[in-house]
């Protein structure tokens, strides 16, 4: 499974392709929604793990460009905001989850598991 | 009998008597009365220095440059209309306020005009020194709602950027746990333990303060559906049996009456379950006892949480529901892994559901929180 991973915090990165490496997923990253976007159309990830707040493209136009560039792309938002109607604002931008930090590893797992088997269902 | 009628025959005395400056003068602006009071503030202390003269030699000639008095009078003798008032400044910091009225002989001729004159510094002094507290009072005001603003921008900031470094050191623990970074020996599985239940606690402090700031922006969501208020208590005295286990606390649950459904946001409800009875375990001593007691009144549903522990003094029983509060340091002290948060959070919870919150305690007898959910459909 290869997964987009987009967060400007370097050690989160480095947490991120720790443990989904360890699940034995493909990671990929970038550090902002800029970079994000050439990421996707280089890697067509199964699933994108997208920042909020980032330099440069911040994760909510960054989901509506990848989506523009594939509609059936599966973006997870991962945020450490929790302003209330943030999750929503998110879904509306084309996002399949809004996950909020800190996340219990099982509950990730889930999430990016649910989404690819929906991917493989249709 | 009109009531004027009363104090005829008594003009004169009254007249005398009248704490304010009364001169009358005629068309040649010569005086033809002043009263006592006018004397008692006069260099002029006598009636033949006064009276047939020149009012501009009977009054200082700094007021009458100031008022331009003079031809205020020449004014009500010309058109009969009465001058209503002017505040004048008089060097020195004196305020004056005077005031001139014709008299008419026969309804037609103005043969006199009669002048007010009050001295009203102290009064002025006085509007001067409320209008600046005023002023004073909105400034402070004004920092003081600033830096409630600075104060709450501080807890939301702070509550976010916690978050991705405990994300971070929680995921390795995670993995530690789970033998994703290899088989950990039984004395590192146990300080991982120790690590995991304190992110644990750091996750709940931050959630916390996320907490407050949304009822703080009155952002805090509630969804209400219909929920059951036992059902949540045994969940959350269930989740807490382990720790009151430790203190050897007696925990009991009774409910009075046919409890029915009522509208309200599950996951909120449990924080202030939980809330109130985390400080119940908290404050009550080993071996302590510990009730909730959840009652059907006709017009809300009442959960009281009693505990036979160090109790609430008097003077904090208001101020421990405000936020940060953690006592006045008598009888609830200061502990670590408290922010003084749960019971701002328990409030705003269920205000947001229209419900009531209090306490009503004894030192060193218990506590009892008390707090009800309106039964409204």
């Amino acid at each position: 499974m290869k997964l987009l991973i987009i967060d400007d915090a370097p050690e989160m990165l480095k947490a991120f392709r720790d443990i989904l490496e360890a699940y034995g997923c493909e990671v990929y990253v970038a550090e902002n929604g800029e970079e994000g976007l050439t990421r996707y159309a280089e890697v067509m990830p199964d699933v994108v793990l997208m920042d909020i707040l980032m330099p440069k493209l911040d994760g909510i136009s960054a989901t509506k460009k990848i989506l523009e560039m594939d509609p059936s792309a599966k973006i997870i938002v991962i945020s450490a905001v929790g302003k209330s109607g943030l999750d929503n604002e998110c879904l509306l931008a084309g996002a399949k989850k809004f996950i909020i930090k800190p996340f219990k590893i099982k509950e990730l797992m889930s999430s990016i598991n649910s989404l690819v088997s929906m991917n493989e269902r249709n | 009998m009109k009531g004027i009628e009363s104090v005829r025959g008594y003009q004169e005395e009254i007249i005398e008597a009248i704490p304010s400056t009364i001169i009358v003068v005629n068309r040649s602006l010569e005086v033809l009365y002043a009263n006592r009071n006018y004397y008692a503030k006069s260099v002029a202390k006598r009636e033949r220095d006064v009276l047939g003269e020149r009012l501009s030699r009977v009054i200082p000639s700094m007021l009458i440059e100031k008022t331009g008095i003079i031809d205020k009078i020449r004014e009500v003798f010309l058109t009969g209309v009465p001058f209503d008032g002017d505040q004048i400044r008089y060097p020195g910091g004196m305020f004056y306020f005077y005031k001139i009225y014709p008299l008419k002989e026969d309804e037609e001729f103005i043969s006199k005009v009669v002048i007010f004159m009050e001295n009203i510094t102290e009064l002025t002094r006085l509007e001067e020194e409320l209008r600046e507290s005023y002023v004073k009072l909105e400034n402070a005001f004004a920092e003081l709602k600033e830096n409630d603003e600075i104060k709450s921008e501080f807890i939301s900031t702070a509550s976010h950027e916690l978050r991705t470094p405990i994300t971070v050191i929680n995921s390795y623990v995670e993995m530690f746990e789970g033998g994703m970074l290899g088989e950990l020996s039984s004395i590192q599985r146990e300080k991982v333990a120790i690590i995991s239940s304190q992110i644990e606690h750091m996750i709940r402090l931050v959630e916390d303060m996320l907490d407050v700031s949304r009822l703080e922006s009155k952002a805090l969501k509630i969804n209400k559906y219909l929920i059951r208020i036992d059902d949540i208590a045994r969940k959350v005295l269930d989740d807490l049996s382990r720790l009151a286990g430790l203190k050897e606390q007696s925990v009991s649950l009774t409910i009075e009456g046919e409890l029915i459904p009522v509208e309200g946001d599950d996951r909120r409800i449990k924080q202030v379950f939980n809330n109130l009875l985390t400080n119940a375990i908290k404050y009550t001593p080993k071996k302590g006892k510990i009730e909730v007691i959840i009652t059907d009144e006709p017009e809300d549903i009442c959960v009281s949480i009693i505990d036979n522990g160090i109790g609430v003094a008097k003077k904090d029983q208001q101020r421990i529901f405000e936020k940060f509060y953690t006592g006045s340091g008598s009888s609830l002290t200061r502990e670590s892994g408290r922010m003084g948060l749960g019971l701002a959070i328990a409030k705003g919870i269920i205000e947001a559901h229209e419900g009531r919150i209090w306490v009503a305690s004894e030192v060193g007898r218990g506590s009892t929180f008390i707090f009800t959910l309106p039964k409204k459909v």
